[in-house]
């Protein structure tokens, strides 16, 4: 297994929003997805999701609510705003900007 | 932006709760823990793995908090609950921080307030910010009636011919309006009285836009033809204070006299467009004849007396409506150029190629006042900045002296995992703490200090048109000032807090007296500023004390002045020269009283009648502008007021009106003119362009100071009021044997014996007349001398401090001194040279910056050197008085210390 990853500062928030993207989901699941999809590369520790989480919540980018988990727990449920999928548009197109970029450079310098 | 502002204001009043976080956390690792099994762990291991993947909790919970928005608000309420409780425990500290920043800041703010309203506040109208004065530069043969307020170039007083052509025929105005003031005698339910009034022109109210507060104002068909029009407004002030708000609208007021209908009341607040002025009354130009029947004002083109002011028309700039104005004036001059006697090149040159005219900024209103106010106020503001700086250094150094003992607290602070900012925060916000209290403090007290400043610099004059209340500049500048302020002073200690290893080391050092070094920097800067106020202080109790020294030419002592204007009274041009005349007979005739005489030009009271009087066939030199003084005094003024005669005869009772007229001139005059005195005799002289103004030079006298004692005498005619050309109102001067003020009661009663509507206007006496035009020089002196005494007393307390401490530092040394032989003496001298260095030292640099600063000042300062020695050996004899005062103390109590005792304190 690949050593994990230190996310970008601010990455992490347009991960989690994107994670969010196809419907609502609860803190543990998000973590898992992005863990997941990076085959295991990016690791979130956990001091950082809920906080971020939070974060994106008092910006008004995303919505809380309680609701039961597949066990039938009661479990925070997170789901896009309008806001939020407006953000997570234009992260994503500023990150392919600077990726591009960072690549032109590493292909050519 | 607006959901995320939303969300902010949301969430601010329902924050999460705690509960939330703490279950949200508790499901995500109950979750890991059913995922851990599901994968084949046994429950242990799950459970050990799921707590380890997440970490610590208590950190999350932590990071989660911080994310809230309301975050920083409650770490500030935080910090100031500790800050509070930081002062209380220390309640003697906070109360000496908090007095001095209060004193400090409250001067600070009446002082502020004091030049917000005279240099910064626009006028109380509609839309200020398009209103523009005007004023001329070139030549103005004729005469000038001045309130003051003008400067090279910038005369701001024009004819009104000149205005009405400049309103009519202007294209970028939409209005321009004129005013005069001038004082009127009023009679109202029987009783009369003189007050305050202004000319106006009939758009004045209109275009300045002020509504009534009753009834109607004047509208431009107001001003009419000469004298037909006799209505009046009243200012509300006026008609509160003076008529208990009787219903006025439609009533006759009878003004000098005559019979005027009042039409209304202007709104509360608004007084002139002239910034200084507070007329009671006010009047049509137009009527200006009625009022003034000996002056053709309105019809003159050489009689300038109407200050005037526009409003630019939307979309005209002020440089537009300069340009455009300037035109149609320059138009207008060469009109008038070719109806002067004097058709000389020089003449036109002066006239119309030297002229300009100029539109300025008119916001805040042309003020003769305002030029005379701001040197004095930004002195006093200069000593205030002096205090605050003072207040501030005197807290830092508290503060500091309290952090030395604070040093244990902190280090357990950040033995408990405070960070350098966290307790850098908390430091400021104690700081914040002391310094707006303070403010509050000083704020409380300063209507009440705005309230006694105006009322002590009026004097006797006329009332000051400053308000007493606090506004929104004043509130924010306080604000300003507090915040820097509180930030210098909480920064001293706050630094030698920054780290915790600093801490420790300030807490090794505590008992070493590390911080020696910086109380010794804020003494220094105290006996500096006291230093600065004293000689400030001292510079203006000399030039005081030289103002009064200086000899006018004549004894100013037992002397009683009052005003006399039989117009006010409703006499007519002819009958006014014969009641004066009267008057100054009955005058004569009473006891106590050993001469009268009379003059329309008042002395030592800043007035000036001026004008040109040149010898009859006079060829004036090219560029040769000579005014000259012009009173019209009785025949028994001259030797009422002890004028020495140099030359000729003095005016006699046989220079009567139908005699051949006469005038009498001073040495400046003679000596312009005709080279010397004896030389002058006999010469026919004649004021040019005014028929019957001729007279034969038959005296010459000394020169004597006129306008003020500190300005020096001018050229000057005097020709009697019998023969003058009209009728005027007279200030009459009587030379009593006894106390001046003793014959008040009877020239009272003597004037009214002659006609009861008689008004005796301000009857006082010459010395008191001189100490009023003191009145700005003695406001700095006073205000210097108590912030000088002030600082000094600081910095002596501030002195002692330290020595204080050094002192009892130095017990020991002190002990080994003394037990190896040295004396009592030598102890003393040990510490008294620790002072006078330090004292020394400050002074050494501070001197220089005095003398800097005094020359910034020169211009009010009178007979005065800015080295002044005496001033300087005074001030600096005073700081070393002081010093060896605060050092005497601790050097005795060093000197008496016990050799044995000392050496085993340790």
């Amino acid at each position: 297994m690949a050593q994990p990853t230190d996310l970008l500062q601010g990455t992490l928030d347009m991960l989690i929003l994107k994670t969010l993207a196809p419907g609502q989901e609860h803190g543990w699941a998000i973590a898992q997805r992005i863990q997941q999809m990076s085959d295991n590369v990016l690791q979130i520790g956990q001091g950082s999701l809920y906080p971020a989480l939070h974060r994106l919540e008092y910006r008004g980018w995303i919505r809380a609510e309680w609701g039961a988990s597949e066990n039938n727990r009661r479990a925070r449920f997170y789901a896009l705003t309008a806001a939020g999928r407006r953000q997570l548009d234009s992260e994503v197109k500023s990150w392919d900007r600077l990726a591009g970029a960072v690549n032109l450079v590493l292909q050519r310098a | 932006m607006m959901t995320e502002l939303g969300a902010r204001m949301r969430f601010f009043l329902t924050s999460r709760k705690r509960m939330d976080v703490d279950e949200e956390i508790q499901f995500h690792v109950e979750r890991e823990i059913a995922a851990n099994v599901a994968a084949g762990m046994p429950l242990p291991e799950a459970k050990r793995r799921a707590a380890i993947a997440f970490g610590s909790r208590e950190r999350a919970r932590e990071a989660c908090r911080e994310e809230r928005p309301s975050f920083v608000l409650e770490s500030l309420g935080r910090d100031l609950r500790y800050g509070l409780r930081g002062l209380l425990r220390n309640p003697g500290f906070a109360a000496v921080a908090i007095l001095t920043l209060a004193l400090a800041i409250g001067a600070n703010a009446t002082i502020f307030s004091l030049i917000d309203q005279a240099l910064m506040q626009a006028l109380p109208v509609t839309d200020p910010g398009k209103l523009v004065e005007l004023s001329f530069a070139g030549g103005r043969p004729g005469h000038l009636h001045s309130e003051g307020g003008d400067t090279p170039g910038h005369i701001h007083e024009f004819s009104y011919p000149m205005y009405r052509d400049l309103r009519e025929r202007n294209t970028v105005l939409s209005g321009l309006i004129a005013e005069s003031p001038l004082t009127l005698g009023v009679t109202w339910n029987n009783r009369a009285e003189s007050v305050r009034a202004e000319l106006v022109s009939g758009n004045y109210f209109e275009t300045l836009g002020v509504r009534p507060a009753v009834g109607r104002l004047f509208v431009a068909t107001d001003e009419t033809a000469p004298g037909a029009n006799p209505v009046a407004v009243l200012s509300f002030d006026y008609w509160k204070t003076h008529l208990a708000e009787a219903p006025v609208v439609g009533k006759t007021l009878l003004v000098n006299g005559n019979a005027f209908t009042i039409t209304g009341v202007a709104s509360p607040g608004f007084h002139s467009m002239v910034w200084g002025q507070t007329p009671d009354v006010y009047v049509p130009l137009s009527m200006e004849q009625i009022l003034q029947p000996e002056w053709p004002y309105l019809s003159d083109h050489q009689s300038y007396w109407a200050a005037v002011a526009g409003r630019l028309k939307p979309g005209v700039t002020r440089a537009q409506a300069e340009a455009s104005l300037n035109t149609l004036w320059q138009n207008l001059r060469a009109a008038e150029f070719t109806q002067l006697r004097d058709q000389s090149a020089s003449a036109r040159q002066n006239f119309l190629s030297a002229g300009h005219l100029h539109v300025d900024d008119g916001a805040r209103g042309f003020s003769p006042m305002r030029e005379s106010l701001t040197t004095p106020l930004t002195i006093i503001l200069g000593m205030v900045l002096l205090v605050i700086a003072m207040a501030v250094v005197n807290v830092a150094s508290l503060l500091l002296v309290r952090a030395a003992t604070r040093a244990r607290e902190f280090s357990v602070r950040y033995a408990l995992g405070a960070t350098g900012p966290q307790i850098l925060r908390q430091l400021l916000a104690e700081g914040m703490l002391l310094g707006l209290t303070g403010a509050a403090l000083g704020l409380a007290i300063v209507p009440e200090t705005l309230r006694l400043l105006i009322r002590w610099m009026s004097g006797n004059g006329e009332g000051l048109p400053f308000a007493a209340a606090l506004n929104w500049h004043v509130l924010g500048l306080t604000l300003a000032v507090t915040v820097a302020a509180s930030l210098l002073f909480s920064l001293a200690p706050a630094m030698q807090f920054r780290s915790p290893r600093l801490a420790e080391s300030m807490k090794e050092r505590s008992g070493s007296g590390g911080s020696l070094r910086f109380r010794r920097t804020c003494v220094a800067l105290q006996i500096g500023f006291s230093l600065l106020l004293i000689v400030a202080a001292g510079l203006f109790v000399r030039t005081i004390g030289n103002l009064r020294r200086v000899n006018p030419g004549f004894a100013t002592d037992h002397v009683l002045g009052f005003e006399l204007d039989p117009s006010l009274a409703g006499y007519g041009a002819a009958a006014v020269a014969p009641v004066e005349q009267r008057a100054l007979d009955a005058l004569a005739a009473l006891p106590g009283v050993r001469a009268v005489g009379a003059t329309n030009d008042e002395d030592l009271a800043s007035d000036d009648i001026q004008g040109d009087m040149v010898p009859v066939g006079y060829v004036e030199k090219p560029d040769e502008e000579f005014d000259v003084e012009l009173p019209w005094v009785s025949d028994g003024y001259l030797q009422t007021l002890g004028v020495p005669l140099i030359a000729g005869r003095n005016f006699n009772a046989g220079d009567t009106a139908t005699s051949d007229h006469v005038a009498i001139v001073n040495e400046s005059y003679a000596k312009h003119y005709f080279g010397m005195a004896q030389v002058a005799l006999g010469h026919h002289i004649a004021r040019p362009n005014k028929p019957g103004t001729e007279a034969t030079i038959v005296g010459v006298v000394r020169d004597v100071k006129h306008a003020s004692m500190r300005d020096p005498a001018v050229a000057t005619c005097y020709t009697l009021f019998a023969q003058a050309t009209r009728q005027t109102d007279l200030t009459f001067y009587l030379r009593t044997w006894q106390a001046p003020q003793d014959v008040t009661a009877s020239v009272r009663a003597a004037i009214a014996h002659i006609d009861t509507k008689l008004i005796v206007g301000k009857p006082w006496t010459l010395t008191e007349e001189i100490e009023d035009n003191l009145l700005a020089e003695r406001a700095v002196a006073m205000l210097a001398a108590a912030f000088g005494g002030l600082a000094t007393l600081l910095a002596g307390i501030g002195l002692y401090g330290i020595l204080a401490y050094s002192t009892a530092q130095r017990t020991r040394e002190i002990g080994i001194r003394m037990a190896l032989g040295a004396r009592r003496g030598t102890v003393v001298g040990l510490i008294l040279r620790e002072v006078l260095l330090l004292a020394g030292g400050a002074m050494a640099v501070t001197i220089p910056l005095a003398m800097l600063a005094t020359k910034g000042v020169r211009s009010v300062l009178f007979g005065v050197s800015m080295a002044d020695p005496l001033v300087y050996g005074g001030a600096v004899l005073t700081i070393c008085l002081v010093a060896a005062l605060a050092g005497f103390i601790p050097a005795r109590r060093a000197a008496t210390v016990d050799p044995a005792r000392a050496l085993r304190t340790e």
